[in-house]
């Protein structure tokens, strides 16, 4: 692997959610240790996994893995970060001021913004605190989805510049009291994560058209910010000899290789190492030592049985049930990769083509929906919600009617204040909102960001849905909130999206769980992608799809009220009619 | 000079932009002390969420905050003793305390507010 040559102290993997950052970030661990050297690996994902991967419970401390000599791992919890630092704030005027003040600042404290600050503060002690990293020789960081990561690396930036101006009270930074103190950590921060002899940038990447245009996106955007040198991995790249007795298989190595080519020409121009698919699940550490070396692995013999198509029901199926409501909200949830976006666009054509007015929307930083929906249908309008468009909407707005009556210097503060970090999760926050309404009268459905960022949209619902609470609940009116209408089964129905693969279900649980908190009962789940839906001939893809039917049945018997199976599609569902196949294609043929 | 010190509510920054919508009153007090600093008036700004052990160690702000709650704030000092409660100050107290000659001001402060922003 290029990457793992002359690696520098710092190893950055990113990636959209589910290309296998995870599983590379923790075999390169694994491999730099069993060549002598000693190393951390870091886990800043807010839906971390590295613990499930080495059967030992990590957490928020430098813990060493006994499987592996030399090898330690920290899991950064941003809700656990987010705790500490409240604690830090409030602590000392706990039983001094009255007890609804020391609340009203615990509440000021616990949005979204708090919690992305708390854990980044801890992700720059890791680049920056010789003392607490001294023994290492790598630090290997497994970061989270695309979006987050780049704004987590931009924020080290905007920061220096803004401690630098020294405006003093005019921060919004608020929940980082204390972030002056640090000035020169932050710096020093920035300073390593821009050094390419302290510091590598991978990138991590699917064979898959939609993938790589977003890492190519995610490669200007850290390249703008200074981290040039940069790597890429093709993982999971199906070998092309698979290709010779299976349909199916030839049609994926075909797109494979298609979205290879075409490939943009910045990340052509990267260092490049390939990764093959292989024919079992990266769980344990067996099969990390397998996953860096392309040495043939003797499960992929050619006498592979078929294996059974599972007995599910078809996406369409859901969607006629859906559609019994007539109207309503439909959100699709997951980590980022499994397909949100696809099924969202499938369930509203699904909708559209039985005659309900649909509006489709996304709220995905990485969008590719105009790609999707490569057409058009009657009954159906299609909208996005680009973060960085209605965060810059939103701005104007402030600045055009708050800001309109101030002089020069009150209006550049303003506008200080309106870079700050949150601004973002506002902006987004308040469209969202805006087209839940819609969902009284016609079918909304959005896919959505990322794991972490969709609970962290949820959160800003939350502190909107008591802050209306405290204000209506005074006058006596009947009122709703989004909030209420999102844990309504009636007016909104969650759907849970997942692989039929060990950590897309554990990642989807942990989701449902943490809906569940907030009180939201996912309606369904979707399994997408699924080989064992297919019944391939492959024996490599045979082995794959028997590794399915486990998960699959952990999600019919232990996760989901109800399930739909959705196959893997010989071709990419862009359009009208193959997304209404997607819908309809299903394992009803058994 | 006449040293003034504002305590705010709870909020994440100073104009309140934060919040799920801008308080226009937070946003004209914010433009208000940015142009009194550099009239050279001395003013302090005291953040709940930020500082939260200023309004304790203080006794005036303490007390109000015992007797009424957040309803209190923001509160204005001005050398150590109480001016106003329960509302941001115009430009033109702004200018009266600081003993600052008086200039044409914009718009003063809208509705008094003492809710803040919501944090994001």
């Amino acid at each position: 692997m290029k990457f793992l040559q002359k690696v520098p102290r710092h190893l950055f993997f990113t990636g959209k959610g589910g290309v296998g950052k995870t599983s590379i970030a923790c075999a390169s661990a694994v491999e730099l240790a069993d060549a002598g050297k000693k190393v951390l690996l870091v886990s800043t994902d807010p839906a971390s996994n590295v613990g499930q991967v080495f059967g030992v419970a990590i957490g928020n401390r430098i813990t060493e893995i006994p499987s592996v000599a030399r090898l330690s791992a920290l899991e950064i919890d941003p809700q656990g970060a987010a705790q500490a630092y409240r604690d830090r704030i409030v602590g000392p005027v706990r039983g001094v001021l009255p007890e609804d003040v020391v609340k009203g600042i615990e509440e000021q404290l616990s949005g979204a913004c708090t919690t992305e600050i708390a854990a980044f503060d801890e992700f720059t002690q890791l680049l920056t605190d010789s003392a607490l990293t001294a023994g290492f020789e790598h630090i290997v960081f497994d970061t989270a989805p695309t979006g987050h990561t780049i704004r987590l690396l931009q924020l080290p930036g905007a920061w220096s510049g803004f401690l630098e101006a020294g405006k003093g009270d005019a921060s919004c930074l608020g929940p980082l009291a204390g972030l002056e103190k640090q000035r020169s950590q932050y710096k020093a921060a920035v300073l390593a994560l821009a050094d390419p002899e302290r510091t590598r940038l991978v990138l991590v990447a699917r064979a898959q058209s939609a993938t790589l245009r977003e890492a190519a996106r995610t490669h200007q955007e850290l390249a703008d910010i200074g981290l040039s040198r940069q790597y890429l991995v093709i993982n999971g790249l199906l070998p092309v000899d698979e290709g010779d007795a299976d349909e199916l298989a030839a049609a994926i190595c075909a797109r494979e290789q298609r979205a290879l080519q075409n490939m943009s020409e910045a990340l052509l121009s990267l260092p490049q190492d390939r990764i093959a698919l292989k024919p079992f699940n990266l769980v344990g550490l067996a099969s990390l030592r397998h996953l860096l070396n392309d040495a043939p692995v003797a499960a992929a013999s050619q006498s592979v049985p078929a294996v059974p198509v599972p007995n599910a029901s078809s996406l369409s199926r859901l969607v006629d049930d859906i559609a019994a409501d007539g109207h309503g909200l439909v959100m699709l949830m997951g980590k980022g990769g499994v397909g949100k976006t696809t099924l969202a666009a499938a369930v509203a054509v699904a909708l559209a083509h039985r005659g309900f007015p649909v509006h489709l929307t996304t709220s995905d930083p990485a969008a590719h929906l105009a790609q999707t929906l490569d057409g058009t249908l009657e009954h159906l309008s299609v909208s996005r919600i680009d973060p960085h468009e209605v965060t810059e909407r939103y701005r104007e707005h402030v600045l055009a009617t708050k800001g309109a009556a101030l002089d020069a210097e009150g209006r550049a503060m303003l506008e200080e204040d309106l870079r700050s970090p949150c601004t973002e999760e506002i902006a987004v926050f308040q469209s969202f909102s805006r087209i839940i309404r819609e969902a009284g009268k016609k079918f909304v459905v959005m896919d959505t960001a990322p794991t972490g960022h969709t609970l962290l949209l949820l959160d800003a619902t939350g502190a909107y849905h008591r802050d209306i609470v405290r204000q209506m609940g005074e006058t006596g009116l009947h009122f709703t909130t989004p909030m209420m209408q999102l844990q309504d089964p009636k007016q909104t129905k969650v759907l849970i999206v997942t692989l039929a693969e060990t950590t897309p279900v554990l990642e989807a649980a942990n989701l449902q769980a943490d809906l569940r908190r907030a009180g939201i009962e996912p309606w369904a789940w979707v399994i997408n992608n699924s080989l064992a839906a297919c019944a391939p001939t492959s024996p490599l893809l045979r082995e794959r799809a028997r590794n399915e039917l486990r998960e699959i049945e952990a999600v019919a018997t232990c996760h989901a009220q109800r399930y739909a199976l959705v196959p893997l599609l010989k071709t990419e569902p862009v359009g009208v009619q193959r997304l209404l196949d997607l819908a309809g294609h299903s394992s009803e043929k058994v | 000079m006449k040293n003034i010190q504002i305590f705010d509510p709870a909020m994440c920054c100073n104009t309140g932009v934060c919040g799920v919508e801008v308080d226009q009153s937070l946003v004209t007090f914010a433009a208000d002390v940015e142009w009194a600093k550099q009239q050279g008036a001395q003013i302090e700004r005291f953040n709940l969420s930020q500082q939260p052990m200023a309004f304790a160690e203080n006794a005036i702000v303490k007390g109000l905050l015992e007797r009424t709650g957040q309803t209190a704030l923001p509160v204005t000092l001005v050398d150590g003793q109480l001016s106003l409660a329960g509302r941001y100050p115009t430009r033109d107290d702004l200018v009266r305390w600081a003993g600052l000659a008086a200039t044409t001001s914009p718009a003063p402060a809208a509705t008094p507010c003492c809710s803040g922003g919501r944090c994001c």
